[in-house]
């Protein structure tokens, strides 16, 4: 299925609904920008992004949101590599969203401006919600008399 | 020559609802910027839910916004029932709507309380705390819990209502209408309230949809955005309330408008509490027993309006015991994002009262 607007052209792979009847449209990773910026121009808003690790691979799931006509469409691409467009031009709301993902799933949005940790210290290691981590090791923060924060695995270099 | 001071606000302050840091870049008292820190009450709630039964999990949302656990719990449960394809009975889903609408109206009195304190206003702050304190002796009655009451439960609720709390809540009301009243005219009435409030923390409504704003803030600016009315869940489409909206943009216009929507809480209440049947209040395919021993499979999404805004549950199951994935669409997490932008150009005493009419509680941003 192919669908032509005033200049974007992108593929749906396929759409299902989820069990809270909410419209899902699988589309591949490369045509997120497109896609988005045609629905942007529909009159819709990003309302959150999530990450999911499915172990060979990772989805990313996009919800957006048209106030006027009370649509709530769920976008779902997925990746092998990790790499997903940043949609950080599209909506400022994109901005902190991709930033979580990032700190916590460990999804690395290219062309993002500021992609850095939002909730772990900047040092961390890992990303805590993959199914991979390993949740026996702990780290430990303390904090230098600038303000910096930093990680250890030794428990007396922190608390 | 540009000349800057950089103002460290936080982690701990009394003034800025939680622990966060606001680094400020200041040219003499005008904010040129805000860089904020998050992270501080950060416990990857998502994480552990992966590792608990489904269940177990409502234990967790209760501590998100810690100040409208009810609605926390709606907004797991919304999500976890449709993926286990439970049926709620009508009775439990009254009574959660009812409870959910109380903790809405204590959640907002601990708001407008704590905004007053940001100015120096301390009676109103009293006032508001005595109001709450009844609103829990209710959950008291009802679930044991104070503020984290981990009152609901899947497919249903954890205990009846009785004559009993039916009348506390009926009572409550009845001493509560006139009461906020005196409240919003403390206020109102307060001339430095109107002098530091008035014009300040403007946002206009194509920023507030750019970031992702929702709840009072973007009501506020003037967007009719509810989800209570926009997808119904529970039974709102069956009682009668209106979604005030406010053109000021102000804090001045959120105060108004947050005020009015405790009025309206309070008329869903009282509508609920004369529809409420009788019959079951759990389902029995999730009785105590039975309930770790619910499986979910496939996805859903849901999404309420807690006190803050559209907080929005994804849940995914793998058909066990334990939910796959779970994210948090957290509102507050949106709101406190375009703070830079409701700062920027303002006097560094008006981010505090930015903040206090934000209204955010930490637990929910961080999770």
């Amino acid at each position: 299925m192919k669908r032509t607007g005033d200049s974007t052209m992108y593929k749906i792979i396929s759409e299902s609904e989820d069990k809270n009847k909410i419209k899902i449209i699988n589309i591949d990773k490369n045509d997120l920008v497109e896609f988005m910026e045609d629905y942007k121009g529909k009159g819709y808003y990003l309302s959150s992004i999530t990450g999911v690790d499915m172990k060979d691979h990772l989805e990313v799931i996009y919800h957006i949101h048209n106030y006027d006509t009370h649509e709530y469409i769920e976008v779902k691409i997925s990746t092998t590599d990790d790499k997903v467009p940043s949609l950080t031009k599209l909506w400022k709301a994109a901005e902190w969203d991709e930033r979580e993902q990032y700190d916590l799933m460990g999804v690395i949005f290219e062309g993002h401006e500021n992609l850095r940790r939002i909730v772990l210290p900047d040092e961390w290691v890992g990303h805590p919600l993959r199914k991979s981590y390993d949740l026996k090791k702990v780290q430990y923060i303390s904090m230098d008399p600038e303000g910096k924060e930093h990680v250890s695995y030794n428990e007396n270099e922190g608390w | 020559m540009a000349h800057y001071t950089e103002l460290n606000i936080g982690p701990i302050h009394p003034s800025i609802h939680g622990i966060l840091k606001f680094k400020v870049k200041l040219q003499e008292e005008i904010i040129e910027d805000v860089e904020i820190t998050l992270g501080f009450l950060h416990r990857n709630a998502e994480k552990i839910c992966e590792l608990n039964y489904y269940a177990d999990n409502m234990v967790y949302f209760d501590r998100m916004d810690y100040l409208d656990a009810m609605n926390m719990e709606v907004g797991y449960l919304t999500a976890v029932e449709k993926l286990m394809d439970m049926e709620v009975p009508e009775r439990a889903q009254w009574i959660r709507m009812i409870m959910a609408e109380l903790n809405r109206l204590g959640a907002r009195l601990v708001g407008l309380g704590a905004f007053g304190l940001d100015m120096g206003m301390l009676t109103p702050f009293f006032h508001c705390f005595i109001e709450r304190e009844k609103i829990q002796k209710i959950f008291v009655e009802a679930s044991g819990g104070r503020q984290e009451v981990n009152y609901m439960s899947i497919g249903g609720v954890y205990q009846d209502f009785n004559d009993q709390i039916i009348n506390d809540i009926r009572e409550f009301l009845k001493e509560f209408k006139p009461y906020l009243e005196d409240i919003y005219s403390m206020f109102m009435h307060s001339e430095i309230f109107w002098q530091r409030n008035d014009g300040v923390g403007i946002l206009e409504p194509d920023v507030a949809l750019d970031y992702g704003v929702t709840g009072p803030l973007l009501r506020g600016s003037g967007v009719a955005y509810d989800v209570r009315k926009d997808a119904p869940y529970m039974f709102y489409d069956k009682v009668n309330f209106d979604i005030p909206i406010s053109h000021k943009k102000d804090n001045i216009g959120r105060f108004i408008l947050k005020v009015e929507e405790m009025r309206q809480s309070i008329r869903i209440i009282e509508q609920s509490l004369d529809k409420i049947p009788d019959g079951p209040y759990f389902n029995n395919k999730a009785k105590k027993s039975m309930m770790l021993r619910l499986k979910g499979d496939g996805e859903a999404f849901s999404r309420i309006e807690s006190d803050n805004g559209e907080f929005g549950v994804y849940v995914r199951g793998n058909g066990t015991f334990k939910p796959w994935r779970v994210h948090v669409r957290s509102p507050a997490f949106k709101n406190i994002s375009v703070v830079p932008v409701m700062a920027k150009g303002m006097m560094i005493a008006d981010l505090i009262v930015i903040i206090g009419s934000i209204d955010t509680v930490i637990g929910e941003i961080d999770r």
